[in-house]
């Protein structure tokens, strides 16, 4: 009779854990999903508005109700461009020394300081640049007459700083993901340490740097105080000719400088002039959003095929 | 206190977590909070007048500046703050927003809005401005200090954001209507501390700044040259008689009478020790300048 006790009911068992899991996951995908609609539905006035020239005007101008974002998207686009041109390098530069060159524990004196940076609150780094790089930029700059040192080039620097740590450091997981067996087989066959890093560790890591790269690009985008603090928030900068560097060497506006502005709360209250302000926090989110399912989807085709 | 830090630190990481945690839980407010939003240029004094009463009466007071006048007058409107800082006064356009909201005024002290300039403008010789050529710099049509007789330097104007008190008033100066300011790309700059490093550390610029913040060192502020020819400095004298064109009150806005808690504060800063502290910020305190201007 006792054994009757100890044995499982029959049918489904409850198991907290597993619906706990489902609940927070649906609540998570839901909140997206929730926040994305609302901010469709709040921008419809703008999009009704100005049409596509929504996305394709050059000039904002609230008073007269003229809202063309290109120009804040064209900020959003080079600032990211140009922080990812000069973090990619260094970061996979020290991502290969901390992976394939420096085993074991030594690898932690690396790579724990540089997580720690990446930790480091984002109005820190503003204050940084504010302090340090937009003299230097201006400097820089001097032999082409710069306004001041606000730039989306510092901004773009700033970022490079910002993004680097995150870069390396998942870089450093992908390149640990390559398994030893494939170097140790690389070196049987008479390779040096460099030429397994170059031939075999890096090839065979590629999805998930990639994924590393687009990850530190998604934060870039979407990053707004520490370059708030350094571009000038000029607004209507757009170049002509398309591929002059003036508009890099001069001020400019990111989206989300833009939402980070007092300009949001003036729009507040103005269906208008509201779904303009969230129009932009739509674009971007669309931006990062498609950044992050791309970096997702590379992770996991790397892993498959490892 | 000391004390309790020490045995902090000896602590395990986990039950120095806990403890920390207890610790805030306890000394979470009893009284009422205070929310007071807004412009800049008023958060300053108002800090000081909650350190004060803070430490004397307890009241806790948390004094934020998250987008200036129009983000202060916006978080009074959605109930998101008991007191909103102004440097621009309640416009029909925010009562036609919050037509539940009754908008309370207190001014507690003026303000100048200076026009300040980098250090090598104000020692190339520029020392005023007239209005004609201030709205001349702002649209663009004067881009070089020489021009206006000053060193051969382009102009930089950080222009303070939209929404700005400061900047409000420097519109309705120029435009008489700051909804008539044209469209101009300039920099901008958001609070007073950003207009005051930015203007500082680039050369040949200028900005509107709050003249409680110019140092006179770094940055100067230029006088402005009145319709008949004679120049208005931002000082105390042209300021207490309404001659200087870009002064403006420093209000405490309420939804209608204030709680006692918050009335204890607007009393305190319009009483003898607030208006000592309005003037040991720089501004202009209420008996100087209430008997000459309407």
């Amino acid at each position: 009779m006792t054994g009757v006790a100890l044995r499982r009911p029959a049918g489904p068992r409850f198991e907290p854990t597993r619906w706990a899991a489902w609940a927070f996951s649906a609540l998570a995908a839901g909140t997206l999903l929730a926040m994305a609609v609302l901010f469709a539905v709040q921008s419809l006035p703008a999009w009704r508005h100005e049409g596509l020239g929504y996305l394709t005007g050059t000039t904002w101008f609230y008073r007269g109700e003229l809202f063309g974002a290109l120009p804040m998207i064209y900020g959003t686009v080079v600032v990211a461009a140009i922080a990812l041109v000069l973090a990619t390098p260094v970061a996979l530069g020290a991502a290969l020394f901390t992976g394939e060159f420096l085993g074991g524990r030594r690898r932690l004196w690396i790579k724990i300081p540089v997580e720690l940076l990446a930790g480091v609150p984002s109005v820190v780094y503003g204050l940084l640049g504010l302090l340090l790089l937009r003299e230097w930029i201006y400097r820089l700059l001097e032999p082409w007459d710069p306004l001041s040192g606000d730039t989306l080039l510092t901004g773009g620097v700033l970022l490079a700083v910002m993004i680097l740590p995150t870069v390396m450091t998942l870089a450093d997981d992908a390149l640990r993901g390559v398994p030893a067996s494939q170097r140790k087989a690389a070196r049987g066959l008479g390779l040096t340490a460099t030429e397994v890093a170059w031939r075999v560790s890096l090839p065979a890591a590629r999805p998930g740097l990639v994924a590393a790269i687009l990850l530190g690009l998604g934060r870039a985008l979407g990053e707004t105080i520490a370059v708030f603090l350094v571009i000038g928030r000029q607004d209507n900068r757009w170049p002509e000719p398309l591929w002059s560097l003036a508009p890099v060497t001069g001020a400019g506006q990111t989206l989300t400088t833009k939402l980070g502005g007092s300009e949001t709360w003036i729009a507040y209250g103005d269906p208008l002039h509201w779904g303009a302000m969230v129009g932009l926090a739509v674009i971007l989110l669309a931006l990062v959003l498609s950044l992050s399912l791309a970096g997702g989807s590379l992770a996991l085709a790397g892993r498959k095929g490892a | 206190m000391l004390r309790a830090g020490g045995v902090l630190l000896t602590m395990q990481p986990l039950r120095r977590l806990l403890a920390l945690a207890l610790a805030a839980a306890v000394a979470a407010p009893a009284a009422a909070r205070i929310r007071v939003v807004g412009s800049t240029t008023v958060s300053p004094v108002v800090a000081a007048a909650a350190r004060i009463l803070r430490e004397e009466r307890g009241l806790q007071i948390v004094v934020d500046t998250l987008g200036g006048s129009s983000g202060g007058i916006a978080a009074l409107g959605d109930g998101r703050a008991e007191v909103a800082m102004s440097s621009r006064p309640v416009l029909p356009s925010d009562r036609e927003r919050y037509p539940g909201v009754r908008f309370r005024e207190v001014e507690i002290g003026r303000d100048a809005v200076a026009l300040a300039v980098s250090r090598d403008v104000w020692e190339g010789g520029v020392r005023a401005i007239s209005r004609d050529q201030a709205r001349a710099v702002y649209e663009g049509r004067v881009a070089n200090w020489r021009e206006l007789g000053g060193p051969d330097r382009r102009i930089v104007f950080f222009n303070k954001e939209p929404g700005r008190g400061t900047w409000e008033v420097f519109a309705h100066w120029l435009y008489g209507d700051s909804d008539l300011a044209p469209l101009v790309s300039l920099p901008e700059v958001g609070s007073n501390e950003e207009a005051r490093n930015k203007t500082r550390s680039t050369p040949g610029s200028i900005t509107q700044l709050s003249v409680a913040w110019v140092d006179g060192r770094a940055i100067a502020a230029l006088a402005i040259v009145g319709d008949n020819g004679q120049l208005v400095r931002p000082s105390g004298p042209s300021l207490a008689s309404g001659a200087y064109p870009l002064a403006r009150s420093l209000l405490l806005v309420t939804d209608g009478e204030p709680a006692a808690e918050t009335a204890r504060l607007i009393d305190f800063l319009v009483g003898v020790r607030g208006q000592r502290l309005v003037a040991a910020h720089g501004y202009l305190p209420l008996s100087s300048g209430s008997a000459a201007s309407p």
